[in-house]
């Protein structure tokens, strides 16, 4: 649900990426906010609470509020809502709290 | 607010709610309590709330064990319906040179022999067992005991508050006390902020911290002072760190909360504060965030989210004060120096013996004030 | 540790006049924004201001913040720093700042904090259901990235906020399936009002949402009215379907750095929430600690540039920078914020301010 024309505005977008949201393909704009991403390729569940397990979508999109927090390239916690798209992004919903990362 | 009262006891910690129901529950129902902010507002709330059978004296040895076993029933006895978040994980103690293991195993051996305690000496094959992340490196060894670990310290203090409330105690928090009444060498009364009496013959002093302000308000000197101490907090992540681990060699100390979150502190007296101050520094983000990550470099990887402070009542040997004192019916549960919150159910109920008049279930007697007159101090090997 | 003269901490409407107007005496400014652009709330307001021409009238919001970006761009003396989120404000009056990855330790002799404010959030059944978004959310996606919200969208507060957010749905496209206000009457300028009725949009005044419902997102919402007493009224439900609820019931001050900072608060509703006492300067009851914009009172933009005018030149100033025209410059901001907050539109406000000055 992209805008494409619009009486005011116009929109400078970056160049069109893919990436991955739950191992599914989708595209995307370089450097626009991964929820608004999201957003217009359908998603509006980001991650599930921690104890009702309720889906939870983003709320203020100014990285203040944190009901946004997905799994971005394996790490928990991130707020996409002003998480930059790039090229390959492996996007996941958050089901619980994330898992420490352990490198080798 | 009552005018009278049989007991009045002066903080709302772990300690003072528990010394106040445990009098409730003997029949000593006419109990105030005044808390001068809110409950668990000093040290308990700041407090890491560490649970370990791991000390190096008899009587913290026998103190703990009994408290540990009161935590495991607590919230069952107290018909505490929310739980006190009670995690049994073990409590990890982390030995750097063979002196420090030798001393861990002798204490092992005295915590188990005292109190059948089922405390362990690890090698370095078995901490890596239970926690994988753990950087090895320098260890030697470590002292571990599974029915040690954490609690959640607001928990522990509102099951005893409410439980006392409905015995009949009186809890005033936003309540300070600024003077005690005296006649004689006795106890008459306590005055508060806002200018009301008590009138009673028994006060305990509970006060963490502020303990030797309100020793001085019967001409005692209680040597004890506030020293600052730090804690971050972590985003939550799934349970990965199931026990406490600490280290006497860096004074570090971590633990995973149920809600995740990782709590994070380093004591450093050299450095911190020593009076009232408890606002956070900078300098102890970048302290911590350098020797926690040694102990785990994987918590590099973590955020953190929050820093408090908190206030430890230190004494000359690092050790309580309880007990009576020469002046009569004013009782000392003060100066824990850090290690109180998690025998604040045993010792409550010891403090509710000797005020009743009763003989306590553990002889309490060699954590008197008195022992800094003649000098027979506690020599506790196992503290931060 | 970063030296400088004046930290100015949020680079929105007021942050970035702050700089302007304090590098301009020839301070040696750094200003920190956690967002990737300058301008912050600006760059969603795709409105035209009103006002006079100094007070950039009939431009838009995201215009604006270019024109103040090109003016910061133009001082050597501004260190200019996105993507830097001021962590802390510590008792030795050190801020730590997390900049790209690194730690920053910052002490600066004075501090303009220009934070802003977030929006607030409005308690009713399954509220934390996706597509129940904030106002200044929808603002982003629909206005900064082009992205719709969604087709129908129930508006709650008929503020000026959720007047023109409805108002830039509707030329979005989005239908606006009504505004739903608590209070008897519109909150904002019923010129904004006017536009939207024209639309066809309904306003249910003395009406709030009972609940929201959907799946695992919204798919619509009950509203009922509300009586004298803003108590609901049993049989006046209406169910009404959604895929968004926009929350546009206000904004509250982002105070964190003031409260950790100990400057005095105090509880003004007026004004969003608690902010803090200040002086004529705009100084705050911590010497040094200066403060422009929504952080200090929630109000409009215009308010929170000239906010930012006025606490930079006090910062400078008080630095011992000067300017030839320094008091004509003040007495300009004052005189155009005094023309800002009066009338009856500006009434709670200035009862507000009243509150604070110290």
């Amino acid at each position: 649900m992209r805008i494409d024309e619009h009486p005011v505005l116009t929109f400078t977008r970056g160049k069109k990426v893919t990436f991955y949201f739950d191992g599914k393909k989708i595209e995307g704009y370089e450097g626009e906010p991964i929820a608004a991403a999201l957003h217009a390729a359908g998603v509006k569940v980001l991650r599930h609470s921690h104890k009702k397990n309720r889906p939870r979508g983003f709320y203020c999109a100014i990285g203040n509020c944190s009901s946004c927090l997905m799994v971005v390239d394996g790490v928990p916690n991130v707020r996409v809502c002003v998480e930059k798209l790039r090229e390959g992004m492996q996007v996941e919903t958050q089901k619980g709290r994330g898992d420490l990362i352990v490198e080798d | 607010m009552r005018n009278t009262a049989d007991v009045v006891v002066i903080g709302g910690g772990v300690h003072g709610c528990s010394i106040a129901y445990h009098l409730a529950q003997k029949g000593i129902k006419n109990v105030v309590l005044l808390e001068k902010n809110y409950l668990a507002s000093g040290g308990t709330g700041r407090s890491a709330a560490g649970i370990r059978h791991q000390f190096g004296t008899e009587i913290n040895i026998r103190l703990s064990a009994t408290s540990i076993k009161m935590m495991e029933n607590l919230a069952g006895e107290l018909d505490y319906p929310h739980g006190i978040d009670l995690m049994q994980g073990g409590y990890m103690m982390l030995a750097y040179t063979e002196s420090q293991l030798d001393q861990f195993k002798k204490n092992a051996e005295m915590q188990n022999s005292l109190m059948n305690a089922g405390t362990k000496v690890l090698s370095v094959d078995e901490i890596v067992r239970i926690t994988p992340a753990l950087n090895t490196e320098g260890l030697v060894g470590a002292s571990f005991n599974k029915r040690d670990g954490h609690v959640d310290p607001f928990h522990v203090t509102q099951a005893y508050a409410d439980a006392a409330k409905r015995l009949g105690v009186e809890i005033n928090t936003r309540t300070e006390v600024v003077d005690i009444i005296t006649e004689g060498n006795r106890v008459t009364g306590v005055v508060t902020g806002k200018g009301e009496v008590i009138s009673t013959p028994a006060v305990v002093n509970a006060a963490g911290p502020h303990g030797a302000i309100i020793g001085k308000m019967v001409g005692i000197d209680i040597p004890l002072y506030p020293e600052r101490h730090q804690i971050l907090v972590t985003e939550p992540l799934e349970m990965f760190l199931p026990c406490m681990v600490i280290s006497f060699t860096h004074g570090t100390y971590f633990k995973q909360t149920p809600h995740g979150s990782l709590l994070l502190g380093v004591g450093d007296p050299e450095h911190e504060v020593k009076d009232f101050n408890q606002e956070s520094t900078w300098q102890f983000l970048e302290d911590v965030a350098r020797k926690i990550t040694y102990h785990m470099p994987a918590l590099k990887n973590v955020r953190i989210v929050r820093q408090w402070a908190g206030l430890y009542d230190i004494t000359p040997d690092s050790q309580a004060i309880l007990g009576k004192t020469d002046i009569e019916g004013f009782y000392l549960d003060v100066g824990w120096s850090g290690h109180g919150l998690q025998l604040g159910p045993v010792v409550g109920k010891l403090m509710a013996q000797v005020i009743a008049g009763e003989k306590p279930d553990i002889d309490i007697s060699v954590m008197s004030i008195d022992r800094f007159k003649t000098g027979a101090l506690i020599p506790e090997p196992a503290c931060v | 540790m970063l030296k400088t003269d004046i930290a100015i901490i949020g680079a929105g409407p007021a942050g970035l006049n702050a700089a302007i107007s304090a590098a301009a005496m020839g301070a040696k400014v750094l200003l920190l924004d956690r967002d990737d652009r300058a301008g912050g709330q600006l760059i969603k307001q795709t409105h035209k201001f009103f006002g006079s021409r100094e007070l950039h009238a009939s431009l838009r919001g995201i215009d604006i913040a270019s024109l103040l970006l090109a003016r910061v761009r133009e001082f050597d003396n501004i260190d200019f720093r996105l993507g830097a989120t001021v962590l802390g404000y510590y008792e030795d009056g050190v801020i730590t700042a997390e900049y790209r990855g690194n730690f920053l330790k910052i002490k600066a002799d004075r501090y303009v904090i220009a934070t802003g404010a977030s929006e607030k959030i409005l308690p009713f059944p399954n509220n934390d259901l996706p597509g129940v978004y904030g106002a200044g959310a929808v603002q982003t996606l629909t206005n900064v990235y082009g992205v719709l919200p969604g087709k129908r969208v129930i508006m709650v507060g008929s503020g000026n906020i959720g007047l023109i957010v409805s108002y830039q749905l509707l030329q979005a496209g989005v239908q606006v399936a009504g505004i739903v206000e608590a209070a008897p009457g519109i909150g904002g300028y019923l010129v904004h009002a006017a536009k939207i009725r024209r639309a066809g949009v309904p306003i249910y005044t003395s009406h709030t949402i009972k609940e929201a419902y959907g799946d695992s997102s919204v798919q619509g919402a009950v509203i009922w009215q509300l009586d004298e007493k803003w108590q609901p009224l049993n049989g006046t439900e209406k169910d009404i379907e959604a895929d968004v609820i926009c929350i546009a019931v206000g904004l509250t001050p982002l105070t964190e750095l003031l409260w950790q900072a100990g400057c005095q608060m105090k509880y003004v509703p007026q004004l969003g929430g608690h902010v803090n006492l200040r002086d004529e300067n705009l100084m705050t009851s911590v010497p040094g600690i200066y403060v422009a914009g929504d952080v200090s009172g929630v109000e409009e933009a215009s308010a929170a540039m000239l906010e930012g005018k006025l606490a930079g030149l006090a910062a400078a100033k008080s630095l011992g920078y000067s300017i030839e025209n320094y008091d004509e410059l003040w007495q300009q901001a004052i005189s155009q914020l005094d023309g800002l907050r009066s009338g009856p539109a500006g009434e709670k406000i200035r009862s507000g301010l009243k509150m604070l000055v110290r």
